[in-house]
């Protein structure tokens, strides 16, 4: 996929994305740097045949909002104001992001009537669970709207991570997040790389879909845990996080650490699979398989659990589309998206097909049961590549060096996009937007209308990170 | 749901975890002042079936008013001193603060300085320390069930002291 660099004069910012969208144009991501003459905006735009990417200076004024064009554009209009004081006319109102302003009215929804009142909810949460805010506005038991904030978490790892060698820069990015450390640094990988100039060989492209992959598989049996917690079904919520300690040790085996860190490098190889090991642990990945099924067959016959996940939290595939969901949120609600069925000529997915669950009712229960089903597809991935004899990754020229990379991976909570500006080998400015960074808001749309008490198990259905969103 | 229970049990007889020789109980209350994500899911990992932390009578408790062990992890941020040191004072004395993973210990922090209030120990008095990044569940549980042990031996110690007392 070529990438289009296109500088466009502020003032033709939104009949630029206007002319893109046109075309089919999704966005991928919008974010502001800090240019040698003041911030610049920048938009990167998925085509059919192309990435674009719109670049335009920013001289003080407002820039027209793109909100209208892409709905999906919300958080990251708002986070470039927040860090780069950028203002966009037409984003009204543009509610604190990454700011925490004392002032209710600066980052809430005013909602007034006979008998609403709020309840607030963290930063600090009753369980094991990230930092992050929310605020219901309830009538009764009946959520009214959801304020998320979140950022509690905000390292400012991006802006740490300029200036760092292209190489050294990869550690920013893993460290995002742990759960999405493989997909994030996939992403930065493809990125740099292409800003190289280098491109993986086909064992380098194995190599990193294994890993993309065993990431998928504990993480999904954790989430399938985490929903069973969320209706405090401790048998399912136990089964399946011992699963997922099997997965970890599993990743522990191969790649000596249990969340895959440090096994993604610019330009060199990853440490290699012992021959016999991996052997081995085609049968246990086969085993996690056949427990995983049966853990998920027993669920499916706890009618008291099936009552509680179905008509819960629906999206449906039209609120999907225009919010731009990703993952397996926007599968479960219908919408056939996935970055690895797109065929990316840097990781080894062939002819894959987005799993769809039986009816794609965009609820709780479609959401779990795309997971299982999510988890076969991938226990054969990695039985695949397992099986391989072990293999020379490496990279190789292909074209020339670029100042702007992009990479984009499908993490086990959707689209991960990595875009990368550098000189040289030095790195200029890193921007992530994981999975989680674009489901968040659909989070908040489809919890209005639920009950307060089911949002635990809505939030556990999307199991979105708060770190990598946070950065 | 019998064939989970009968898979949990059968688990539980593979895994011939050790009986918990100790008495006493640890109530342990969770910051995460700014992590990866990597230490919550350690520390969620104790408390499955094959780690089980709860028989040593070590419980994750929802709040710090209940807690007597202030588990904190990731790098302190700006936006989240306040809230951690809220959850400190809430906590009754006496209290144990434990620094859960190499971030919270101030170790490789990825980070811009700026968005940070300083590491935890510049903050709150860390009288626990579990290094790794993240620590394992095993460290985890090593660590917290050695505090126990400490613990109940340090308040019997107290105790006789204290009838020895005129």
């Amino acid at each position: 996929m070529t990438l289009n660099v296109l500088p466009v004069p502020v003032d033709r910012w939104r009949a630029a994305c206007e002319d893109a969208a046109a075309q089919g144009a999704r966005l991928r991501c919008l974010y502001a740097v800090e240019g040698e003459r003041g911030p610049e905006l920048r938009a990167l735009l998925g085509l059919p045949d192309e990435e674009r990417l719109l670049t335009a200076s920013f001289a003080g004024a407002p820039v027209d909002s793109v909100l209208e064009v892409f709905p999906a554009v919300d958080w990251d209009e708002r986070e470039a104001h927040d860090l780069y004081g950028i203002r966009f006319a037409g984003h009204e109102p543009l509610r604190a992001l990454v700011e925490h302003p004392s002032q209710p009215d600066r980052w809430m929804t005013p909602v007034h009537g006979h008998g609403t009142h709020q309840v607030a909810v963290g930063p600090i949460h009753a369980g094991v669970i990230e930092s992050g805010h929310f605020r219901f506005h309830v009538v009764g038991e009946r959520i009214l709207r959801l304020d998320l904030r979140l950022f509690y978490k905000h390292r400012g790892l991006q802006r740490a991570a300029e200036g760092r060698t292209l190489e050294d820069g990869i550690a920013y990015a893993q460290r995002a997040c742990a759960a999405c450390a493989v997909a994030s640094s996939v992403a930065y990988a493809q990125a740099a790389e292409a800003v190289l100039g280098l491109a993986p060989n086909a064992a380098l492209r194995r190599a990193r879909t294994l890993l993309c992959e065993l990431e998928r598989l504990y993480n999904h049996l954790n989430d399938l845990s985490a929903i069973c917690a969320g209706i405090g079904f401790a048998p399912g919520a136990m089964a399946f996080a011992a699963l997922k300690e099997r997965a970890q040790r599993l990743n522990a085996r191969l790649s000596g650490h249990r969340f895959l860190f440090d096994t993604v490098t610019i330009a060199a190889s990853p440490p290699q699979l012992d021959e016999r090991a991996a052997h081995a642990d085609r049968d246990e990945v086969r085993a996690l398989r056949a427990a995983a099924a049966a853990g998920w067959r027993e669920l499916l016959f706890a009618a008291s659990v099936q009552d509680r996940l179905a008509g819960v939290g629906v999206l449906t595939a039209d609120d999907a589309i225009a919010l731009g969901a990703v993952g397996p949120v926007a599968r479960a609600a219908g919408v056939r998206r996935d970055a690895r069925a797109e065929g990316d000529p840097r990781l080894w997915y062939g002819a894959l097909a987005p799993t769809q669950p039986v009816t794609a009712s965009g609820d709780v229960a479609a959401r779990a049961e795309l997971r299982a089903v999510e988890l076969e597809q991938t226990c054969e991935i990695i039985d695949d590549l397992l099986a391989r004899p072990p293999e020379r990754p490496d990279t190789r020229p292909a074209g020339r060096p670029q100042p702007i990379g992009i990479g984009r991976v499908e993490s086990p909570r959707g689209e991960t996009v990595c875009v990368i500006e550098a000189s040289g080998r030095t790195l200029r400015r890193l921007h992530l937007r994981t999975g989680s960074y674009a489901n968040w808001p659909v989070l908040a749309h489809v919890v209005p209308g639920n009950l307060l008490p089911d949002f635990p198990l809505i939030n556990k259905s999307f199991e979105l990170c708060y770190a990598c969103a946070d950065r | 749901m019998f064939v989970l229970l009968h898979r949990l049990q059968r688990l539980r007889r593979e895994l011939d975890l050790p009986a918990p020789a100790r008495a006493g109980s640890l109530a342990l209350r969770h910051v995460d002042a700014g992590s990866c994500n990597g230490c919550e899911h350690e520390l969620t990992a104790t408390a499955s079936p094959v780690y089980d932390l709860q028989r040593f009578g070590l419980n994750v408790v929802a709040s710090p008013r209940h807690a007597d062990v202030l588990l904190v992890t990731g790098a302190v941020t700006t936006r989240m001193a306040g809230p951690l040191l809220a959850a400190y004072e809430a906590m009754p004395e006496p209290r144990l603060v434990a620094a859960l993973g190499d971030c919270a210990l101030g170790c490789n922090v990825l980070a811009d300085p700026g968005e940070l209030a300083g590491p935890l120990d510049a903050i709150l008095p860390v009288d626990l320390r579990i290094p790794g990044c993240p620590p394992t569940p095993a460290q985890i549980a090593d660590t917290l069930t050695g505090a126990l042990d400490l613990l109940t031996s340090h308040r019997s110690y107290t105790l006789r002291r204290g009838s020895e007392s005129p």
